[in-house]
């Protein structure tokens, strides 16, 4: 469903993804794991296109989307919830949520929509009418997940999903995302927690300084010595 | 006498809120200080004297007049801004000196570097009173005119899908995007709110005036933007207030200042302003906006 060839990406001088090649097919998990800095979050940014490829290609549905604006490749079907979940603070839950679907939905399909999201979201439906930067770091990463499938994306790219949760919700949310895979839902992960991503996930491809050391099924992975030793502690 | 003084201040200030909040919409979503936002007000002043020389009824000429000042906005952000999209802080500012100037030599040159009158109603000229108190007409209008837009303003930013995702922009324009919302339609809304604002801004400024002149711009806008640096530069609420406030300050200086003082009149205002930053850096009601590296 989605391949990255030779994805290159450079801030100015400095390097962030060496070259990256990775494929996901529909309704597989993918987890993209490793250090930080080795480049997970700018692979997923240029997918969804907030950074450009130096060089490389990002191909969708057989489509080439390099170097589409972001609202292009978000119109194909492709979901990025970024990093640091970054709710739209100011704005209520119900309108994070509407400007979700706002441009992929017509008016009663995305009220259907939100409602669905409700329901898969109960704490969302409890601060409605509350302010998005009033919710806890959980309840954020609740609403920005449910944001994202607001426009009934084909394909979501997850971002650290468990970046800076308390153990119990880190729990609640991959449970979800577990969830929503069986609904058919084709999901490329980033996980600094490796083990959870292994858990959870399909394949993996392991970046490290920008490049892919190592990729295969989750199960080949976690048995994997440079896995276990490098982020496993085992 | 203080009813006509108070009248008179709040509507200088509803002017001046009317133009720091075209200043802080666009400069909320694209980080851009518009300085040519007092040529598309001049040019609205210019629209309404040719329509009411062509012979258009008033109304319709006002119509006319703020309608070109939103179009000459979206064209200055297609034909200026669109092409430095992403561009630095610095260029985005001198390309808005260089419209600007562009504008004003066109004004000097095209029509006249002389005021021109603008005929405008009697009725406008005139005063009710009741009681003691004398109350212009001019002024009232100005007041509910920005009652009305400032009203009309907040339904939009509320109520519509447009509205909520411009809101959202100007805290994190990328994530607006991430929505599939294309990020050309909220810049070119701002830029017409921007210059719908200014345009309406025009009509009460020559109402209180009646004439144009190529550099009419130029003082309100820089007042209004003290007002939106006062405010908050980039927030809504912050820019209304910093209008108000700043108007009104201004006439009551002008009315209660001696005549020997009266002259340190603009002085004395920025003294006030500098003030309010040292108290508060960020402005009086600071925008919300995620700062990301």
């Amino acid at each position: 469903m989605l391949s990255v060839e030779a994805l290159k990406i450079r801030y100015g001088e400095v390097e962030a993804v060496r070259r990256v090649d990775l494929a996901v097919d529909s309704g597989e998990i993918i987890a993209l794991v490793g250090a930080n800095g080795a480049g997970k979050s700018s692979t997923l940014s240029a997918i969804a296109g907030l950074v450009p490829a130096a060089s490389g290609k990002v191909v969708f549905d057989g489509v080439d989307i390099t170097g589409l604006a972001p609202e292009a490749i978000a119109r194909k079907g492709v979901a990025l919830v970024p990093e640091g979940r970054r709710v739209f603070a100011s704005l209520t839950v119900a309108d994070n949520l509407r400007l979700g679907g706002a441009v992929h939905l017509a008016a009663p399909e995305a009220r259907a929509r939100e409602e669905e999201m409700l329901e898969l979201f109960p704490i969302l439906r409890r601060y409605h009418r509350a302010k998005g930067g009033n919710l806890s770091g959980g309840e954020q990463q609740m609403l920005a997940i449910a944001r994202a499938l607001m426009s009934k994306p084909r394909m979501v790219l997850l971002d650290e999903p468990s970046l800076g949760l308390a153990p119990q919700l880190i729990d609640t949310v991959f449970d979800l995302i577990a969830e929503l895979r069986r609904t058919g839902l084709t999901i490329l992960l980033v996980e600094q927690n490796v083990a959870l991503a292994l858990e959870i996930a399909d394949r993996a491809v392991v970046l490290a300084n920008g490049e892919v050391v190592l990729s295969g099924t989750a199960k080949e992975l976690a048995s994997s010595d440079l896995v276990r030793q490098a982020y496993l502690g085992a | 006498m203080i009813a006509q003084q108070i009248i008179n201040a709040v509507s200088l200030g509803g002017v001046y809120a009317l133009l720091a909040l075209g200043l802080a919409i666009v400069f909320s979503i694209v980080g851009l200080i518009n300085f040519a936002h007092g040529e598309l007000m001049t040019l609205s002043g210019y629209a309404l004297l040719a329509s009411l020389v062509l012979g258009l009824p008033f109304p319709v000429a006002v119509l006319a007049a703020v309608s070109c000042g939103a179009l000459a906005a979206l064209a200055m952000e297609r034909v200026a801004f669109r092409p430095m999209r992403g561009a630095s802080v610095t260029s985005l500012l001198l390309t808005s000196f260089a419209v600007s100037s562009l504008l004003k030599v066109v004004f000097q040159n095209g029509i006249s570097a002389r005021p021109q009158a603008v005929a405008m109603p009697g009725w406008m000229t005139g005063a009710f009173s009741f009681g003691d108190f004398t109350i212009g007409v001019g002024p009232s209008i100005s007041i509910v005119v920005s009652a009305l837009a400032l009203i009309a303003l907040e339904i939009f930013l509320r109520r519509t899908v447009t509205g909520t995702a411009m809101r959202a922009a100007a805290e994190d324009f990328d994530v607006v995007r991430l929505m599939g919302i294309p990020a050309s339609r909220i810049i070119a809304t701002a830029f017409l709110l921007s210059g719908l604002l200014a345009g309406l801004a025009a009509m009460l400024w020559v109402a209180q005036r009646a004439s144009v002149d190529p550099l009419m711009g130029f003082t309100p806008v820089l007042k209004a933007f003290i007002a939106a640096v006062v405010g908050g530069l980039g927030s809504l609420p912050g820019a209304v207030a910093g209008g108000f406030l700043l108007g009104i300050i201004e006439v009551l200086l002008q009315a209660t200042l001696p005549a020997t003082i009266a002259p340190y009149r603009d002085a004395i205002v920025l003294s006030g302003v500098i003030a309010v930053l040292l108290v508060r850096p960020q402005g009086l009601i600071p925008a919300v906006r995620v700062q990301r590296s």
